[in-house]
């Protein structure tokens, strides 16, 4: 007779008692729960012991269950070491949860729009409870990953695992590879600060270099005729959807055929043409449960524990001024991984090196095992094979180098110095003047002269500085530029730099040094920092640049017979001088990390 | 009724074979005529890949910009008193994405509003007062105050809009087609009409 109306585990309790059913009920919720483990099993798989019953409890997760089933039950005992694949395949399927995770908290927190994402993004870093080390995560994650897979890559090749019967598994890594590439493009646009806007106008740009259907191409990708709020909502859905999906999508497949045909072993470790991957030998089956899921348990412990400690105190994530598409900031460049693309562009037209150039390197690897048919994997027998790559990581890294904003591009020297004090945040350096400290920026006008001076001749400098503009009209024309540039002096006069305040000495003495740097082209040359404030909380800086007008030809210096610089004089013979100035303003709070 | 269409049916079916052996025996080596089942999945196949096609083209042009007439709209009209002098640095007009600049070609005082973007890959050029000509600051490409490509990797000549230019005894001259300089002759300037949904790419570096 049933305790209720139906039967229930009461029935078991009246029957066995209260303990014994209770500890029968515990049993069976494990075993449904790990899909054929019961309690013992599971004590038995982590006190190292044997399994105590037919058929092995630790295969019927692999068999019957859904997490376990594209796992392996076993592997091979050669497999389970760092070495031979260094575990990046496991790295990178890590790092694509961890973006996952990690973006999708930091959707709590963004709208993708052009009015609201910047505020988004200084919101995040500055009010959110682990708002910066949740970004700062999600960014050193998408370096990392770029990285980590591309090593993947360059180790499955060394390995020849690509061969024979594994070709179309290197071919949905290839895939990957180009999916991880533009999940990190589509990321890059969204704090939507000039950095990112910049980076990727002139990466959208390359895919109006395609052939035909280029400005179309380009067209759909922006939304618009320039990258703005449509752009930025189609990137956002792709980086949050689409590419998400053939991520998931294609790492399955990855996956599914990697497990299929076994993980190939080391070279050395057959013979050559033979894949004995999938028959491993009784000894030297390493099973998943308990052994290689705790495992990896502990690596994905490691490496969170390396992620986090970097993030909290190595790596930030940069954020720079907001999104301007007015204003093209000189050393605008691609994050290092493309840089490669950004070196090749300058080589020439952007459709041959833009588009043709990459879609050709990446038919090629596509193509590499269709193409290599060569039996062995070991690397004396594959010496064209590893020079072809050793040539293609040389040409890489000089891409690279050439895509460098320092390569090539050149400007005027004193644009170059005017940028060289004042520019935003890039690759973890900052124009000079910004990491100063606010209460080191004394209001006041500072000369470059005071640094020309011997020793304890400073204050005569900047005396004989000021006279010397008042006695040229240069001391006119100077309040007149810096009126032309909304800042308004009733009074200029020259001083000499506060001795508490060092941070700012060593900038102007570093400014000093890069005027007379460039004594050619900066002919007596001086510069002149003035700093005012207006606001509680904001201080302007204003840098101006004065040099000897010179004759130019073609953006560089004619010189005379003697290789001196040739003056330009005005009509009564008197040396004409240019003037060239910037300004910027710190606010009390900004915090610039040098 | 029914046994009659079965009956009818095996006889097709039956007919279908007999076609499909006696074109077999035809030819050893060929593949076999399909027979009406095949061939209709056939037929409903490609009326599948016809309407995803269609999906596709109808997506593609839901996802093509919606223009309010280019970007900035239409045509600005600027005052002569904003241009600068002949031969001078040219002056910024950001809200039109273009410049005002009066390039000295031959010893004429031309006008052309020059397109602010690089035609290599869409970043901003700055005017360089020291070396008097733009420079992009993305990949150095340079160009002269009339848009002539100097050097770099851009494709052609800076790109303008066509103009309009009002003089003050009543002609009117406008941009022709390569987008040329307008020659001011010393003629006094009323107005200028800068279309900016007509954009004048150069033939090349010229």
């Amino acid at each position: 007779m049933s305790v209720l109306p139906f039967p229930s585990f009461l029935d078991d309790v009246k029957e066995k008692g209260l303990r014994k059913a209770l500890f029968e009920g515990a049993d069976e919720v494990m075993e449904r729960l790990t899909a054929g483990m019961n309690i013992q099993d599971v004590r038995e798989a982590l006190r190292g012991e044997n399994p105590s019953r037919r058929p092995n409890p630790r295969l019927t997760p692999h068999a019957d269950g859904f997490w376990l089933h594209m796992r392996p039950s076993y592997f091979n005992v050669e497999m389970t070491g760092i070495y031979p694949t260094f575990r990046l395949g496991w790295l990178s399927t890590y790092f694509v949860f961890f973006e996952t995770i990690t973006g999708f908290i930091l959707m709590f927190w963004y709208t993708p729009s052009p009015e609201i994402a910047y505020g988004d993004m200084l919101r995040m870093l500055n009010n959110v409870p682990f708002g910066q080390f949740v970004r700062d995560l999600h960014r050193l994650g998408a370096e990392a990953m770029v990285l980590i897979v591309f090593l993947h890559m360059l180790r499955t090749f060394y390995t020849g695992s690509y061969k024979k019967p594994r070709q179309f598994t290197w071919f949905t890594g290839v895939i990957l590879l180009i999916v991880t590439g533009f999940l990190s493009f589509t990321g890059y646009l969204l704090p939507w600060d000039q950095l990112a806007l910049w980076a990727v106008t002139i990466g959208a740009s390359m895919a109006e270099a395609t052939p035909l259907i280029g400005e179309q191409v380009n067209l759909i990708v922006r939304g618009g005729p320039e990258m703005g709020a449509a752009g930025l909502l189609r990137f956002y859905m792709a980086h949050v959807l689409l590419l998400p999906i053939l991520l998931f999508v294609f790492t399955g497949v990855h996956y599914y055929k990697v497990i299929i045909h076994g993980h190939s072993l080391p070279p050395q470790s057959e013979n050559i043409g033979e894949d004995t991957a999938k028959r491993v030998p009784l000894d030297k089956r390493v099973y998943f449960i308990p052994d290689v899921l705790t495992s990896e348990v502990m690596w994905f412990a490691v490496t969170t524990f390396i992620l986090v400690m970097l993030c909290v105190w190595f790596y930030h994530a940069p954020l720079e001024s907001h999104a301007d598409p007015q204003v093209t900031p000189l050393g605008t460049t691609a994050p290092w991984y493309f840089l490669w693309i950004q070196g090749a562009l300058k080589l020439g037209d952007k459709t041959f090196w833009g588009v043709i150039f990459p879609t050709i390197l990446l038919g090629f690897l596509m193509i590499v095992p269709y193409i290599d048919l060569t039996p062995s994997r070991r690397f004396a027998d594959r010496r064209f094979a590893l020079s072809v790559s050793f040539v293609m990581l040389a040409m890489t890294v000089v891409t690279s180098y050439m895509g460098l904003p320092e390569f090539g591009v050149a400007t005027a020297p004193d644009q170059e110095i005017l940028n060289e004090l004042t520019f935003e945040p890039a690759h973890n350096h900052v124009g000079l003047l910004r990491p100063v400290p606010f209460d080191q920026l004394v209001v006041g006008a500072y000369t470059t002269r005071e640094f020309a001076a011997e020793e304890g001749d400073a204050a005569a400098a900047i005396n004989a500085f000021g006279a010397e503009l008042e006695e040229t009209g240069q001391l006119r024309e100077l309040t007149d530029h810096l009126t032309a540039a909304h800042l308004t002096l009733p009074a200029l006069s020259f001083s000499s730099v506060p001795a508490d305040a060092p941070r700012l000495r060593h900038v102007m003495e570093e400014f000093h040094r890069m005027i007379e740097a460039e004594n050619i082209e900066l002919l007596n040359g001086w510069g002149v920092v003035i700093i005012t404030q207006n606001q509680q909380d904001l201080k302007r800086i204003d840098i101006i640049i004065n040099w000897q007008d010179i004759v130019l030809e073609d953006g560089r210096p004619v010189l005379d017979s003697n290789g001196q610089p040739i003056p330009v004089v005005d009509d009564n013979g008197r040396p004409v001088r240019r003037t060239s100035s910037k300004h910027i303003f710190i606010n009390e709070n900004s915090a610039y990390f040098d | 009724m029914a046994s009659a269409s079965a009956a009818q049916s095996k006889a097709t079916v039956a007919k279908g074979e007999q076609a499909a052996q006696t074109a077999e025996a035809a030819e050893t080596t060929a593949v076999s005529l399909p027979s009406r089942r095949e061939f209709l999945y056939y037929i409903w196949g490609a009326s599948f890949a016809l309407i995803a096609g269609e999906i596709t083209a109808g997506v593609l042009w839901f996802a093509f910009p919606r223009f309010a007439e280019g970007e900035f709209g239409g045509t600005f009209t600027i005052d002569p008193t904003e241009l600068p002098e002949a031969g001078g640095a040219p002056v910024s007009k950001p809200e039109g994405r273009f410049w005002l600049s009066r390039p000295v070609l031959d010893g004429q005082d031309t006008f052309v509003a020059l397109y602010a973007v690089c035609t290599h890959l869409g970043c901003l050029p700055k005017w360089v007062d020291v070396n008097n000509r733009f420079e992009c600051p993305c990949h150095g490409s340079k160009f002269q105050s009339s848009g002539l490509y100097i050097e770099g990797p851009a494709p052609r000549s800076m790109d303008r809009f066509r103009t309009t230019i009002t003089f003050s005894d009543g002609t009117t001259v406008t941009s022709n087609d390569s987008g040329d300089p307008i020659p001011l002759e010393g003629r006094t300037i009323v107005s200028i009409q800068v279309d900016t949904g007509s954009r004048i790419r150069r033939a090349g570096k010229v």
